[in-house]
C-alpha cells in the first residue's frame, strides 16, 4: 500500500451517469487484487473533504493501467466525472483484503449494480472458460447495465438480469440465480457484490444452499486505512459479536460471519 | 534552522505537531505511509478500563467541509492496550501521550494508576467528553465542579504531565479550563468535537447509528480558534489547539490565538502526510519572518491592543 499520484488515461461515460476511468500507475497496476480498492482524493480543496473509495475493476500490469467504474451520484463523483486525460489523481492503495478464491469450479459471480466492478476484476483474474466461471449481472434497467463484454473479451458465461426485463432475464438477480440452480447449476463457490439488501437475501438463501460465499461490503468511510474505525460492520464470530473494518478486515467477508 | 521545539509545562517536544486522539488509531495504520519527520508526539485513540465494542453503523458521515462521527470509543480496553498496543507503540520514537476516558471517576483513576506503572508514556490526556453514569450522564467536561474533582483525583494517581481535553459543548470554555487548572492539570487541549446530527430524509430518521455524533474538520476551525483564544486569555496554562487544522496557515492561526502546540485530526484521513507538510511549512514561515522559534508567536494575536467583546 502506498500513496501515489496516478494519471488519468481515459475517462468515458459508458452509460448515462456511469463512467469508466483508466488510471496509469504502475505500482497499483502491479499489486492490486480483486476485492481491493483505491481511496481517491477528488479535489485539492476541503469541500468535499474526504477521499472516496472505489473497487478496482481491473488492471493491466504490463501497461501500468488500473481500471475503475463509478456512478455520478454526489459531489465527489461529479468532480471525478470532470477529470481530463493527463490529470493527476492522488490515490491511496491498494487497500483492503481481497477475495480469496479456493479454486472450486465453477465459480459463480453475482453482481448487483455497480457491484460489478470488483467482480469484473475477479473474473479477469480467474480466467477460465465459460464452464468454469459464471457471471450473473443485475441492474434496474438495460440503461444502467455496463457494457461488460468490452472489458471481458473472453471468459465467463454472462447472464444479464433487469428488474424491468429490458435486458436479459426479468426480475431480481437472486431469482435468476435460483432458477439457474434449479436447472442444474452446481456452483463450486460464490462471490457477490452489490446493494446490502441483495447480499442479505443471498446470504439468507445460502444458509440452505451452503455454498462457500464471499461478499464485498460497503460502508461510509473516512481514512480507508483502519485508523478511524468509521466503516464498521457487525460480525458474529465464535458466538461473539465484534465490529470489523470494511477498509481493513474487509471489504470482503464470509457471508456466515456477517450479522445481516 | 528555526526551532519547532516546544515546552508544555514539563512536557518537552521536538515539534508542536501532534496527532489528535482517535484519528491515528494506535499508529500502526499510518506507519507505512508517514515518516516521523515533524511529529512531536503521538496521542493514542482513547482507551477505557474495559474493552468497548463501539457504536452501530453508520458511524460517520461527511458534512460540508467536515465529518460527523460516533465511533463509541471502540477500543481493546486497558489490559489489552498494555499487553498488545503499548509495546507496538514504542516502535514510534516520538513521545507517547495516552488518551483515557471512563464512565466514573474511579475508572479514570484506575486507568491512570495502571499507566503510571508503565514506562514510556510521556503524558496522559483526559478525554472529558464522556458521560458520567453516576451523575445522570452529564459529560465530565460540561460541569466545572465535576471536572475539577475528576482532575484532582487523577492528579493523585498520575505523577507525569496531565492534559485536560475540553469539550466545546459548553457556555464558557474558559471556566472549564480554570477548573482543570484548579484540579491540577498542567496542559489544556481544546477542542474536542462539536455535537451534531444529520437526518436521512429518505428514512426520516437520524443517519448515524448513534443518532448524534461529533463534528470535526475545517467546518469547526473558527469555533476552535476562538476557544483557544479565550482559554489563552483566561489562564496561564499551555494550550494544545485542535480543530480542523489542514495546513500550515491553519496551524499558525491556532498558535497566534494562543496554542503552544497543535493536534492534527481529521486531516490525517484526507492527507496522511499533513503533519510532515505543516512542519516544513512552519519552518519556512519562521525563516521568512526572521524568527528563531515558533514559541515567539504563541498568543501574538492578543497583542493587537483591541479586546474582543464576547459574542
Amino acid at each position: 500500500m502506498k500513496q501515489c499520484s496516478a494519471q488519468v488515461r481515459e475517462l468515458e461515460e459508458v452509460r448515462e451517469g456511469f463512467y469508466y476511468l483508466a488510471l496509469e500507475e504502475p505500482y497499483l497496476a502491479a499489486t492490486a487484487l480483486p476485492g481491493q480498492f483505491l481511496h481517491l482524493r477528488v479535489t485539492t480543496t476541503f469541500d468535499p473533504l474526504l477521499r472516496r473509495p472505489f473497487s478496482v475493476a481491473g488492471t493491466s500490469p504490463q501497461t501500468g493501467i488500473v481500471r475503475l467504474f463509478f456512478r455520478r451520484l454526489g459531489t465527489g463523483t461529479k468532480l471525478l466525472s470532470c477529470l481530463r486525460r493527463g490529470d493527476p489523481l492522488d490515490c491511496l492503495g491498494p487497500l483492503g483484503s481481497p477475495f480469496m478464491p479456493a479454486g472450486k469450479s465453477p465459480a459463480v459471480l453475482l453482481a448487483g449494480g455497480t457491484g460489478i466492478a470488483p467482480l469484473l476484476f475477479l473474473a479477469e483474474k480467474l480466467g477460465g472458460t465459460g464452464d468454469e466461471v459464471y457471471l450473473f449481472y443485475g441492474a434496474a434497467t438495460a440503461a444502467s447495465l455496463l457494457p461488460v463484454e468490452r472489458f471481458l473479451p473472453s471468459g465467463p458465461r454472462l447472464f444479464y438480469v433487469t428488474a424491468d426485463g429490458s435486458a436479459g432475464e426479468t426480475g431480481l438477480l437472486t431469482d435468476a440465480f435460483r432458477r439457474a440452480l434449479e436447472k442444474g447449476l452446481v456452483p463450486g463457490e460464490l462471490f457477490a457484490c452489490g446493494p446490502r439488501p441483495f447480499l442479505a437475501i443471498l446470504a439468507e438463501e445460502n444458509r440452505r444452499w451452503g455454498y462457500p460465499l464471499q461478499v464485498s461490503l460497503e460502508e461510509n468511510m473516512a481514512c480507508g486505512l483502519g485508523a478511524c474505525q468509521g466503516c464498521a460492520v457487525l460480525l458474529q464470530k465464535d458466538g461473539k459479536r465484534t465490529y470489523a473494518r470494511v477498509c481493513r478486515e474487509g471489504p470482503v467477508f464470509c457471508d456466515a460471519e456477517v450479522v445481516w | 534552522m528555526p526551532s519547532l521545539k516546544v515546552k508544555l509545562g514539563l512536557l518537552e517536544l521536538e515539534s508542536p505537531l501532534l496527532t489528535a486522539s482517535g484519528t491515528f488509531g494506535f499508529g500502526e495504520e499510518y506507519a507505512p505511509l508517514m515518516a516521523m519527520e515533524g511529529l512531536g508526539a503521538l496521542i493514542t485513540k482513547t482507551i477505557t478500563l474495559e474493552p468497548r465494542l463501539g457504536n452501530p453503523s453508520p458511524r460517520m458521515v461527511e458534512t460540508p467541509a467536515g465529518m460527523l462521527n460516533a465511533i463509541g470509543l471502540q477500543n481493546p480496553g486497558l489490559e489489552n492496550f498494555i499487553k498488545i498496543e503499548l509495546p507496538r507503540l514504542h516502535s514510534w520514537t516520538v513521545p507517547l501521550i495516552v488518551s483515557i476516558a471512563g464512565e466514573t471517576e474511579e475508572e479514570y483513576v484506575t486507568l491512570a494508576r495502571a499507566l503510571e506503572g508503565q514506562s514510556g508514556i510521556a503524558a496522559l490526556e483526559l478525554n472529558l467528553s464522556c458521560p458520567n453514569v453516576k451523575k445522570g450522564g452529564i459529560l465530565f467536561g460540561m460541569d466545572a465542579a465535576l471536572l475539577e474533582s475528576l482532575v484532582g483525583m487523577v492528579r493523585a494517581a498520575w505523577s507525569g504531565p496531565l492534559i485536560a481535553k475540553l469539550t466545546p459543548n459548553v457556555t464558557a470554555i474558559e471556566e472549564l479550563a480554570r477548573a482543570a487548572a484548579r484540579g491540577g492539570a498542567q496542559i489544556i487541549s481544546a477542542i474536542n468535537t462539536l455535537r451534531g446530527m444529520v437526518i436521512d430524509i429518505t428514512a426520516r430518521r437520524p443517519l448515524l447509528g448513534n443518532l448524534a455524533g461529533g463534528l470535526s474538520g475545517p467546518a469547526i476551525r473558527p469555533v476552535a480558534v476562538k476557544m483557544v483564544y479565550d482559554i489563552y486569555a483566561a489562564t496561564s496554562m499551555p494550550v494544545i489547539g485542535v480543530g480542523g487544522i489542514m495546513n500550515t496557515d491553519d496551524a499558525l492561526q491556532f498558535v497566534l490565538a494562543g496554542a503552544a502546540a497543535v493536534a492534527v485530526g481529521t486531516a490525517n484521513f484526507v492527507e496522511p502526510r499533513t503533519i510532515p507538510r505543516i512542519a516544513a511549512g512552519l519552518r519556512e514561515y519562521l525563516a521568512e519572518n526572521g524568527l528563531h522559534s515558533l514559541q515567539e508567536l504563541v498568543g501574538a494575536a492578543h497583542n493587537s491592543g483591541q479586546r474582543t467583546e464576547d459574542s
